[in-house]
């Protein structure tokens, strides 16, 4: 848990406290070395380049369209709580009355940036304002993103690649790796005997099974039944997998969002 | 905002600390002077004694509901051990132990309930030091440790008293059995009260503070000259929020006050720029339907809202335009999803969620203004807020 936040804090810096004057840069390439992790930058540039378009005509387009670029300057120049006033904000999952009437721990939230449409999400961790901190710190990200690619197919190929970068899979010849067979709960009945003991979330062998899992998972547009079908388990056990980890289940659920699937819980 | 960057309540505490060393009980500061701490009016009728804070929680089916007859002794509580996420890590647990622990306590969880692995996760956090040392330190006994995943899983005691926090905003709060556990719908009332003109310098009530969560995050962000006056009638809640209170430093922000609403705010009468509450809103009818960890562990008096679930509420209404000063600001939160007020209200069903706001508007309407009903982050009808003329 802690070091699945420790992790998420390095990736996506926490807000300012909103009580201290913020600086509030009006260029957008300030606001993107501020606000865009390394990784991200890479991928970004990764992507125009793979980009069938001409990515450097589709930058000077941008400079020309001065009005998009201003407007979303703007957007990152805003303080946490303008920026929020422009959000709707849900939880994943509002049945019954809530308040008093229930003990529910888990405070996922969800953005959504009503001038641009872009959702940003946060479930790694249990208060609920850690949680819309993170999301708008993501939000943030999601923005500078757009400010660089202001062609949308684009943005939501960096999106997708942004969530992570996954290798592809060919579903008809796939075999599980031994890494991901090393964290499956012994009942998987692909998973045979020489694999030896299940590898948890502890181990650091878990982590390459967990990036084979994410591979899978993403070949199967996010739908965990067919993902557990091909590894030998029930939807109910590869779920609880998932569950097991944080940093798994963050993953998991920001590719099943990206496909816009409901997260697992 | 302390604790907003830490990654774990234990590192959040030890952010606090070094600002603000909490206080540990054996000399806990005398109540404060003030003329009023004395009342101690148990003003509420229907089943209004708090579960006593000591012994494990009967299990579910041995409880009576209301047991009225043989109420808990008052102000016996004078000291109290502090809830384990904050007790010293003094108890060596070697991997191999913790390791059969960890299987023994997943073994336990049913497939039915995932999110119980978060809470083992959690409770192991809040039990022991973040250092991956080997033996771990603990702050209790393994099998205490043991007992109290028992009691979670088992007698679905809330997990919030099983560590004794509930993290709330960017607070973590602290929380025993006898308060209510801070609700996440209930985070928005700070940013409602941030908004209002004149808010930092201004005074503040906050009826039936309960852990003190609202009194303690709104005192946070006050300028010079404000205030929070924190009422609560429950002996448990007087402890704990005094505890909160001290925990973040707001003593010189927030003045406790033990007595029922109203009552023990008759010297800042017409003084107040706001008043926040959110009282006990289930209707009386609904309590046995409660989740479990719900129903049978918090608190009645927190819980209760009798008929309709709006006895508080209106007394509450009541109370407002002498209490606020010309202009002040009120936010109750409250409960409109059940079927409340239906009798009330049959004429209009439909019109059901817009029950206290139209009974303020007209009832009261020389009174108040710009009443109206604010969702919560569901989109349930959480809150009503307004004005006074």
């Amino acid at each position: 848990m802690a070091r699945a936040l420790l992790l998420r804090i390095t990736r996506y810096p926490l807000l300012p406290a909103t009580s201290a004057p913020r600086p509030a840069p009006r260029l957008a390439p300030q606001l993107l070395a501020r606000h865009a992790p390394t990784p991200l930058r890479s991928l970004s540039s990764s992507a125009s380049i793979s980009s069938d378009g001409p990515s450097a005509g589709r930058k000077r387009e941008e400079v020309k369209d001065s009005n998009v670029s201003k407007e979303i300057a703007d957007y990152l120049g805003m303080s946490d709580d303008e920026l929020m006033e422009q959000c709707e904000m849900g939880t994943f999952k509002a049945s019954g009355p809530g308040g008093q009437h229930r003990n529910k721990r888990e405070s996922a939230v969800r953005l959504r940036h009503r001038p641009t449409g872009i959702i940003a999400q946060a479930v790694e961790d249990r208060s609920q304002h850690m949680n819309r901190a993170s999301a708008l710190a993501r939000l943030r990200t999601l923005i500078a993103l757009k400010v660089t690619l202001s062609d949308s197919h684009l943005f939501n190929h960096v999106i997708s690649n942004y969530i992570s970068v996954r290798r592809s899979i060919n579903l008809e010849e796939y075999t599980p790796p031994v890494e991901l067979l090393q964290i499956l709960p012994l009942k998987s009945t692909v998973r045979g005997k020489g694999v030896g003991p299940q590898i948890g979330p502890k181990n650091p062998k878990f982590s390459p099974g967990m990036q084979a899992l994410l591979d899978l998972l993403y070949a199967v547009e996010g739908s965990v039944s067919d993902a557990a079908k091909i590894l030998g388990l029930s939807t109910g056990a590869l779920s609880r997998l998932i569950l097991s980890d944080d940093s798994l289940r963050t993953a998991a659920n920001e590719l099943r969002a990206s496909k816009g699937l409901k997260p697992l819980r | 905002m302390g604790p907003l960057s830490s990654p774990s309540s234990a590192a959040a505490e030890s952010k606090i600390k070094a600002k603000q060393p909490w206080r540990c009980s054996p000399s806990r500061p005398a109540p404060s002077p003030h003329p009023s701490s004395s009342v101690r009016t148990a003003a509420r009728t229907a089943c209004a004694s708090p579960p006593s804070p000591s012994p494990p929680p009967p299990s579910p089916r041995s409880r009576r509901r209301c047991p009225a007859t043989t109420p808990p002794p008052r102000g016996t509580q004078t000291r109290t051990r502090p809830p384990l996420f904050l007790r010293p890590a003094t108890h060596p647990v070697p991997a191999s132990a913790l390791a059969a622990f960890r299987r023994r306590a997943a073994a336990l969880v049913p497939a039915s309930a995932p999110h119980l692995h978060r809470h083992l996760r959690w409770l192991l956090a809040d039990a022991s030091t973040t250092s991956d040392s080997d033996p771990a330190l603990f702050r209790a006994p393994l099998d205490h440790i043991e007992s109290l995943w028992l009691g979670h899983v088992r007698a679905r005691r809330p997990f919030q008293y099983v560590v004794g926090n509930e993290h709330w905003r960017d607070l973590v709060v602290a929380v025993k059995e006898g308060v209510l556990i801070p609700r996440p719908e209930t985070e928005a009332v700070v940013d409602m009260v941030k908004g209002v003109e004149g808010f930092g310098g201004g005074w503040w009530a906050d009826l039936g503070t309960g852990s003190g969560a609202i009194a303690v995050a709104v005192a946070r962000e006050l300028g010079d000259g404000g205030k929070v006056f924190a009422t609560d009638v429950s002996d448990v809640a007087v402890e704990i929020a005094r505890f909160n209170v001290e925990r973040y430093g707001v003593q010189d922000k927030v003045e406790i006050r033990q007595g029922s609403w109203f009552e023990p705010l008759q010297d800042v009468k017409g003084k107040l720029m706001g008043v926040i509450s959110n009282p006990p809103y289930i209707p009386t009818e609904d309590l046995p339907g409660l989740q479990p960890e719900v129903g049978w562990h918090e608190p009645k008096l927190a819980l209760d809202g009798g008929r309709d679930g709006l006895e508080h509420l209106l007394h509450l209404c009541e109370g407002l335009s002498s209490a606020l000063k010309s202009g002040g600001f009120f936010v109750f939160e409250r409960d409109l999803t059940s079927n409340i007020c239906a009798s009330i209200w049959q004429t209009n069903g439909n019109k059901q969620s817009e029950f206290l706001v139209d009974l303020i508007s007209s009832k009261w309407s020389s009174s108040f203004r710009d009443v109206k009903a604010v969702l919560d982050f569901a989109d349930i009808k959480r809150f009503v807020t307004g004005y006074h003329r």
